[in-house]
């Protein structure tokens, strides 16, 4: 007895863990029967309430694949012949043609596109160097450079992809790179085809866009404030722009916001600060090319440099920003979270940090959407002025165990966009041993950025791909030169994000599709009903006929497939691996697989009470001699499951997961739990039989 | 409840005869995968589109081949699954993004108007994504073979371990064979060469192998025992001994499996019918291909057969062991 209590209790903590890591599962279809009950405005309240539940469950549900769920899959090679095309310095006749044959060439085959491309270069009597590169670049070098821009044209691909997808408001999308040239994007719930091949297909726009006047926005976000409590009636559009004109109520009002925003953003002042990092742009003296060539001489040079922009971030405030730092109203310290939440709906879903000197807000992940759907009301457009426009950080960080996002407030017109970018590059500051990235212009560029940075002295300019803010840097001097360098990111990382954001604007990144597969809902539908039918047919007929073959052993061999039923289960919804159609055969046959362990046991203990043996003996011979095969029989097919899923792709993945999982489940659950059981049924005399 | 208890079946007697039973089946498969293209190859491995659509109303197929050939899609593949109302499209062609089926569908809707359409799937393979699923497929069933191989080498004597492998062999061909047979004759079954039918011979390689494990692992058992009789003899009794939980086991996965082949669904038909298939034979060739390949790699080797008896007196030894077991 002692010897099996621990298996017991092993036994029940895996039932419980599986059952744990199920119920959100549970949780999430409850929800979503509840959901589909309601409609309109009741569906947005339930979604508000529950919201936070409603996201958990979502999250830690069993993942369903594509072909459950319904959605798109789409597989994308970076398009190396366009590349080589926007990549080169004249297009001529003959460029158009060696490329259309190198197309044409490599349509079937995995052969290194770039070779092929050389190889008809020089039948035309042609070399890399008559388009690519100067006199001076040996044809290697050029060679060397064109491949390593193919091979980063994907990080910019994918970063352009992953950006829009995630604008696009899919719900858990998967953006994955594979090897050189490869991308695959899954879509769940996405049915439109042509809207997402658009939106991945579609070149990248990135533009510098003027942070909007933090003073305005704030007084914008008070108008949102005022049509979301009801009071429109105040409003006109004097007070959005002179404060001097503004009513004594309308002052206190903008204070006591202020005052209690900080209070709010107080908890997560620390962290905002240590994870906001401001950063500046400003003129780098030497080129990008200079700078690698002597890289050594240039240490000091830049050094002094640095040193002042840096000290410069740090203590430099907004010119305009005095209006933000006034002394709070007093009474405003007596009003309740409550309160505030009633009279300051839209400051208790965006927080500002005044001490910044911004008017950045910060939005927890749960009210982005809430957001979102507010800034395209009709009331509120109403209220905004017109050259306004919001738009999202890139990224977002942690705050309080929730994600935090940015909200801008840029300018809607652009102040030059991503075309006059020649190249750019992230390093580390030797000094600082900080991270920066320097930016080239072309020369028409040059003297326009020299114009936009000479007027913004002390502003920021937003750098924004596909309307997502990636930086957005304190302009500290007037850049003349067109090379520019941006400090202050947070890591290497960042820095190195940075720099693709921006080459994504001096050369775009072409994507083709070459496979895509779009599973609508109502196949996902059928699917799953069949799967869910056809898994507990199986069930039912295999452990009846365990019950009809070997009686009482059958019938604990049932029990241990039901519990293996579960066991995998919940490895898959531990592990958030996902469940595709084929993952469903495999369960299926899991089942089938799962009693056979037992069947060799009994076959054997029937062997072994046929020569006389008593009970126990026979129970512990079968269980020991059936051990060989049993371990044989289920490496084998493990060793076939570990290949499926390295060369299968997608949904059969799934399928080998399913048995791979399966037949893991099954030697803990056929072996180890059925042997207690019989182990305790013997000792305690109670009749055992095996039919 | 028991089946197949106390068997006495000679079967590796037999052995030369089941020989040409597979060989026969191999060979007329093939001849039947060769001249009538039986298993197309699906989309995943042949490249091109495919759409399965739901219309509103029963649907006429000439009338929808009428409309494609119109649209400059002459000799697509076009069949009803199931019911009237659900058609799939299939054409090898595909272009940039994924323009095809956006032209299907835009053709059906001008020529067959008033009878909407909702998509189910729509499937777009390019070129190389097949080649190189082809080639991936290739690569998984050697490398599972020769994985077994290795493994079964450590656990058996290498002909045992060999044995198993030529069984697997066997076991992939066979089904093939079987597959484009029945294709042949009930093309209603829609089998098509895709992944999940990769999948089903891969799941064969690995379970088949489990029927040819039970059997030798009752061999080496035997061998032990038995060590001056005659190998057939040993072997004809560790088959018989474990024949009904070889035939168990494969039965109660049979079972799921049909099960999942009548109600699975259209994906998994492919991959069902396989592998039932596969199971039947992997349980056949694990007795008549596996153990009969080590009794005949014994012989060549002129290992000794021990006392040669007539089957009366082998059978009548048989039975005395056991009484006096």
């Amino acid at each position: 007895m002692k010897k099996n209590l621990s298996r017991i209790v092993i036994t029940f903590v895996l039932i419980i863990l599986s059952l744990y890591f199920l119920y959100p599962t549970y949780q999430d279809y409850q929800f979503n029967k509840e959901l589909s009950k309601l409609s309109g405005q009741d569906s947005i309240d339930f979604l508000d309430k529950n919201n936070q539940s409603i996201t958990s469950a979502r999250e830690k549900r069993l993942k369903l694949g594509l072909d459950l769920k319904g959605g798109m899959y789409v597989v994308m090679d970076v398009d190396v012949v366009k590349l080589l095309e926007d990549m080169a310095n004249k297009k001529d006749e003959q460029l158009t043609v060696i490329l259309g044959e190198v197309k044409e060439a490599t349509k079937n085959n995995e052969e290194q596109i770039l070779e092929v491309f050389k190889v008809k270069l020089n039948d035309k009597g042609q070399s890399l160097k008559s388009y690519y590169g100067e006199l001076r670049d040996s044809d290697a070098d050029i060679e060397a450079k064109l491949s390593k821009e193919i091979d980063n044209s994907l990080d910019r691909a994918v970063e352009i992809v992953r950006n829009r997808v995630d604008q696009y408001g899919v719900a858990e999308p998967q953006i994955q790179k594979i090897g050189n040239s490869r991308i695959i994007v899954e879509l769940p719930g996405v049915s439109n085809p042509v809207e997402v091949r658009k939106l991945l297909e579609g070149t990248a726009l990135l533009e510098f866009k003027l942070i909007y006047d933090p003073a305005s926005v704030v007084k914008v976000y008070e108008e949102i404030n005022k049509v979301m409590v009801g009071d429109t009636t105040t409003s006109d559009t004097d007070s959005l722009t002179t404060e001097s004109e503004k009513t004594p109520e309308d002052k206190s009002l903008t204070e006591t916001v202020k005052d209690s925003v900080t209070k709010e953003a107080a908890s997560n002042k620390d962290s905002i600060k240590d994870k906001v990092k401001e950063t500046s742009i400003t003129e780098a003296k030497d080129s990008l090319k200079d700078k690698n060539k002597d890289k050594a001489k240039d240490t000091t040079k830049k050094s002094d440099k640095t040193d002042s922009s840096v000290s410069d971030a740090t203590d430099t405030n907004l010119a305009d920003s005095d209006s933000l730092t006034d002394e709070a109203a007093p009474d405003s310290t007596q009003l309740t979270e409550e309160e505030f939440k009633q009279k300051y709906p839209f400051f208790t879903l965006v927080s500002l940090n005044q001490e910044s000197g911004t008017a950045d807000g910060y939005v927890k992940d749960s009210d982005k959407e809430k957001i979102i759907r507010l800034l395209n009301r009709p009331d509120v457009k109403a209220v905004l002025p017109s050259d306004i426009q919001f738009a999202w950080s890139n990224r977002t960080f942690e705050s309080g165990g929730e994600k935090i996002h940015i909200l801008y407030a840029v300018k809607k017109d652009p102040e030059l966009t991503g075309k006059v970018i020649t190249d750019a590059r992230s390093n580390i500051d030797p000094t600082s041993n900080t991270p920066m990235v320097s930016m080239e212009m072309n020369s028409e560029g040059a003297s326009d950025w020299a114009r936009i940075t000479g007027a913004n002295i002390n502003k920021r300019i937003a750098i924004v791909l596909d309307n997502v803010v990636y930086s957005a840097p304190v302009v500290r001097n007037k850049i003349t030169g067109g090379n520019s360098q941006i400090e202050g990111m947070a890591d290497v990382q960042e820095a190195k994000l940075l720099e693709i954001v921006l080459k994504a604007g001096a050369l775009p990144a072409p994507v083709k599709i070459i496979e895509e597969r779009s599973i609508g809902p109502s196949l996902g539908e059928d699917s799953i009903r069949s799967g869910v039918f056809s898994s507990l047919a199986a069930l039912i007929l295999v452990a009846l006929f365990m019950i009809v073959y070997y009686r009482f052993g059958g019938t604990i061999a049932d029990v241990a497939l039901m519990i293996n039923f579960l066991l995998i289960l919940g490895i898959m919804a531990s592990l958030k691996a996902t469940l595709t159609l084929p993952g469903i055969a495999g369960l299926i046959l899991s089942i089938g697989m799962s009693v056979d362990t037992n069947v060799l046991i009994f076959e054997r203990i029937r062997e072994e009470l046929g020569t006389g043996k008593p009970m126990r003996t026979a129970v512990d011979l079968g269980y020991k001699r059936a051990f060989s095969a049993i371990i044989d029989s289920h490496l084998t097919s493990l060793i076939t499951g570990v290949i499926l899923y390295q060369f299968g792709s997608g949904p059969i993945q799934g399928f080998a997961l399913t048995l791979i999982f399966g037949l893991i489940a099954n030697l803990f659950t056929a072996i180890v739990i059925t042997h207690y059981i019989f182990d305790i049924m013997i000792e305690k005399g109670k009749k055992v039989s095996f039919g | 409840m028991r089946l197949f208890e106390n068997t006495n079946y000679d079967f590796l007697g037999k052995r030369k005869k089941f020989y040409l039973v597979s060989a026969a089946i191999i060979i007329f498969g093939f001849i039947i995968l060769f001249t009538t293209k039986s298993i197309p190859l699906g989309i995943d491995f042949s490249g091109g589109t495919e759409l399965q659509l739901k219309f509103e109303n029963d649907v006429n197929i000439s009338d929808l081949r009428t409309a494609m050939d119109e649209e400059g899609f002459a000799g697509m593949e076009i069949k009803t699954m199931g019911t009237e109302q659900d058609v799939l499209l299939r054409t090898p062609m595909q272009e940039d993004g994924t323009l095809v089926a956006d032209k299907i569908q835009e053709g059906i809707k001008k020529n067959i108007p008033g009878n909407n359409f909702e998509v189910l799937r729509s499937d777009k393979v390019g070129p190389k994504i097949g080649a190189e699923l082809r080639r991936n497929a290739l690569f998984a069933i050697l490398f599972s073979l020769i994985a077994i191989l290795i493994y079964l080498s450590f656990r058996f004597q290498f002909m045992f371990a060999v044995g198993a492998v030529v069984a697997l062999f066997h076991d992939v061909l066979i089904t093939i064979a079987i597959i484009a047979i029945a294709d042949f004759v009930f093309p209603g079954l829609r089998l098509e060469f895709n992944q999940s039918m990769l999948a089903a011979f891969l799941t064969l390689v690995g379970f088949s192998s489990n029927d040819t494990v039970i059997v030798f692992d009752r061999i080496r058992e035997n061998m032990k025992i038995y060590k001056n009789e005659n190998i057939i003899d040993v072997m004809n009794k560790s088959v018989n001994a474990t024949l009904s939980r070889t035939i168990i086991t494969s039965g109660t996965v049979f079972l799921t499996v049909f099960v999942l082949f009548l109600f699975g669904g259209e994906v998994n038909r492919s991959f069902a019918f396989t592998f039932a298939v596969g199971i039947i034979t992997g349980t056949y060739s694990s007795v008549f291909v596996a153990s009969a390949f080590v009794v005949d790699w014994k012989l060549r080797s002129g290992q000794t057969l021990g006392s040669t008896k007539t089957v009366k007196q082998r059978s009548k030894i048989n039975t005395q062991k056991k009484v006096n077991a």
